[in-house]
């Protein structure tokens, strides 16, 4: 498994050695954008993660201050087996049965916290997972 | 080789000897031994406890399962390390920071796939961050602070949508409710003059679980003036615009209208103001006029052309047969039959088909002459209840007035000129009013919006003067549209020429008692004070007009 990790506001270098001083807009067309920036605007998100699915887990964005990083890529691999682990779940529970139910939405409430996991519901495997901190004051 | 060897023995043993046994005795004498005296060198120990016994069986059995156990145990110990280290090693692999090729990002941003899931996904994400209760709050501590404070007279605004890319300077045209989810409304907006890229017309559908987008943005090539949904298929939205064509959006598709009329002269080419679904679900025509009089006949799935057009002509107008409709509006109930406000300020009575003794077209004998501007809006009562008021219709105008109606019963049809009387004028505004509509569940409501930004709730039953509710909702800016949810009335859209959508939710007054009915049958003959039915009033009779 690899991972990749973009940090935000440090120039990037590419396999090829080109280096993109780039911030967070790559070639992410402008609505996109925005709608990131609306998200992570809230007054309750922390921050998001958007990783690709598919044997390594790999980050493709991140912002907020909670997934610098480190603690980044341990929620990425955390999420990624979280996300497995459901889905390989409801496999079992289908069973030969044919229809898997897939997952639509995932909102995990801890303590202090609370993730919202939107995966895609593409039928194959090259998919996004999709990640939202969110805090919740008790 | 044998036979060799026998043949040399018989050879050698010819000659025999006998020999002879001769009987000898001996002594024998034992001398004892010489003592050897030897000297060794010994090393002193004590003598350790350990019999060295030979080792049973059993034991040797035993030694040997142990042994084997702990060379196993060994083995499986080394497997073990050797698995940690790989699982390190992978780990590490795994910490390795490698570098997504640009290559890899730009494909995945310009999927086409890509981009909806980041829609549809921000789009669920940003209605659970709106969800506010708390489904794991535990009701047994804390101490909760006092709930709602209001009672039962109060409109209280629930969310004002607004997006800044989409709706900046422009105003709302019209507004609507989905007819099958309740939290979904709709509204059109006109041009924003300020710039040249964007499209002329959208058309936004918001949800109230999503504040901060709309759910939908549909674009049009020229200002959108009227929308609504389609009440038979929850996924199509139709839209007026100033130049005639009407267009069809479908909310499976993105912004571009799935269906367009032409712009030609068998459609409009007048701005489309009116728009309105009547029928059933098998059989439904959208009605839309235009401000040339053109009022057409539309089957949804063919804009191609209308089915049928008419021309709304004033023969008999002493100054010009054209009629600007600015409103449009059916009874429940009726299909055929319609009424329409005029930019001259007078409201008639028109027949999609000819029926028994009247003819398509205007009605131009009987004239509903009361407003002194044109007529902004115009609104039936709906067909609900015990008691049916479905003749009782509303108008307001840029007079300052909202005006109520009784509409004149259609087995008796005039033949010469006549002018009808409104039952009673509101005068309370103060500024023009741009739109009227009755409550859906309550028979003695209905809402008021003008110019000034206020937003009037009316209760025929409790006051006929003055407004039960009166809240001023963007000061200053008018407020264009109302339009009631289609439920229970609760929550009313206000359309704000600030591109602002206001949700206002009036609470338990949309709730109406036993005896609403029979108290607006009343409170109208109240109003009417004693004058007969309409079809016999003269010209300056009575009317209750409530002065300031």
């Amino acid at each position: 498994m690899s991972l990749k990790s973009i940090p935000t506001n440090h120039s990037m270098l590419n396999p090829e050695g080109q280096s993109t001083n780039s911030t967070n807009a790559h070639t992410l067309p402008p609505e996109l954008e925005q709608t990131f920036t609306l998200l992570t605007s809230h007054r309750s998100v922390l921050g998001y993660l958007l990783l690709a699915r598919g044997p390594p887990v790999a980050i493709i964005r991140h912002s907020g201050v909670v997934f610098e990083g480190e603690q980044g890529r341990k929620y990425a691999h955390a999420v990624e087996r979280i996300v497995e682990s459901v889905h390989t779940g409801l496999e079992e529970v289908a069973g030969d049965s044919g229809e898997v139910d897939d997952i639509r939405f995932m909102r995990i409430r801890t303590k202090r916290h609370e993730l919202l996991i939107s995966p895609d519901t593409a039928i194959h495997r090259q998919t996004l997972c999709y990640c939202i901190f969110y805090s919740v004051s008790v | 080789m044998e036979d060799l060897i026998r043949l040399r023995i018989d050879s050698i043993m010819t000659p025999r000897i006998v020999p002879d046994l001769v009987e000898v005795e001996q002594e024998l004498f034992e001398l004892p031994q010489k003592e050897r005296v030897t000297y060794n060198k010994e090393v002193q120990t004590m003598t350790s406890e350990s019999e060295t016994e030979t080792p049973s069986e059993d034991d040797i059995r035993e030694r040997i399962l142990r042994e084997r156990e702990v060379a196993e145990a060994e083995r499986l110990e080394k497997e073990k390390q050797l698995e940690e280290e790989s699982a390190r090693l992978d780990k590490e692999i795994e910490q390795e920071i490698r570098e997504m090729t640009e290559e890899e990002r730009n494909s995945i941003f310009s999927a086409p796939d890509f981009l909806d899931f980041v829609e549809q996904s921000t789009k669920i994400v940003q209605r659970a961050l709106n969800d506010n209760y708390d489904y794991t709050r535990d009701y047994t501590i804390g101490t909760e602070t006092g709930g709602d404070d209001s009672e039962g007279r109060r409109v209280k605004r629930v969310c004002a949508f607004w997006d800044e890319h989409h709706c900046k300077n422009r105003s709302i045209t019209d507004v609507d409710w989905s007819p099958k989810y309740p939290e979904l409304s709709c509204a059109s907006y006109n041009k924003n003059p300020a710039t040249i890229n964007e499209p002329d017309g959208i058309v936004a559908v918001w949800n109230m679980h999503l504040l901060e987008r709309p759910e939908f943005i549909f674009h049009s090539q020229s200002d959108v003036l009227s929308v609504t949904f389609s009440p038979f298929h929850s996924n199509l939205v139709f839209g007026g615009t100033y130049s005639g064509q009407i267009l069809l959006w479908d909310t499976r598709s993105k912004h571009l209208p799935v269906l367009k009329t032409p712009l030609s002269a068998s459609g409009h080419t007048h701005p489309v103001y009116a728009m309105q679904m009547v029928g059933t679900q098998n059989a439904h025509n959208l009605i839309t006029s235009s401000t040339d009089g053109m009022v057409c006949s539309w089957l949804v799935d063919m804009l191609a052309q209308p089915q049928e057009t008419l021309e709304l002509v004033h023969a008999g107008h002493n100054k010009t047969g054209e009629v600007a409709i600015t409103c449009l509006d059916f009874p429940d109930n009726e299909t055929t039959t319609f009424w329409v406000g005029t930019e001259e300020g007078n409201v008639y009575q028109a027949n999609r088909y000819d029926r028994a003794g009247a003819k398509a077209g205007l009605n131009q004998y009987d004239v509903y002459k009361g407003h002194s501007g044109p007529v902004m809006g115009l609104d039936f009562h709906p067909l609900i209840g015990p008691v049916d008021f479905s003749d009782l219709f509303l108008t307001c105008s840029v007079d300052w007035t909202v005006k109520l109606w009784r509409a004149k019963s259609l087995s008796k049809p005039s033949t010469t000129v006549h002018h009808l009387h409104p039952l009673y004028s509101f005068e309370e505004a103060d500024d023009y009013v741009y739109d009227v509509k009755w409550h859906p569940t309550q028979p003695a409501i209905f809402g008021s919006v003008d110019g000034s930004g206020k937003f009037d709730v009316w209760n025929l039953n409790i006051d006929t003067e003055v407004p039960v509710v009166s809240t001023t909702v963007s000061s200053g800016r008018a407020i264009n549209k109302l339009r009631w949810d289609h439920k229970e009335g609760r929550r009313a859209a206000l359309g704000g020429s600030d591109g602002k959508l206001y949700i206002y939710d009036i609470g338990d007054m949309a709730l109406p008692r036993e005896s609403e009915w029979t108290d607006l049958q009343r409170s109208i003959a109240g109003i009417m004070g004693g004058n007969q039915s309409n079809g016999t009033l003269d010209g300056d009779s009575a009317r209750i007009v409530a002065g300031r």
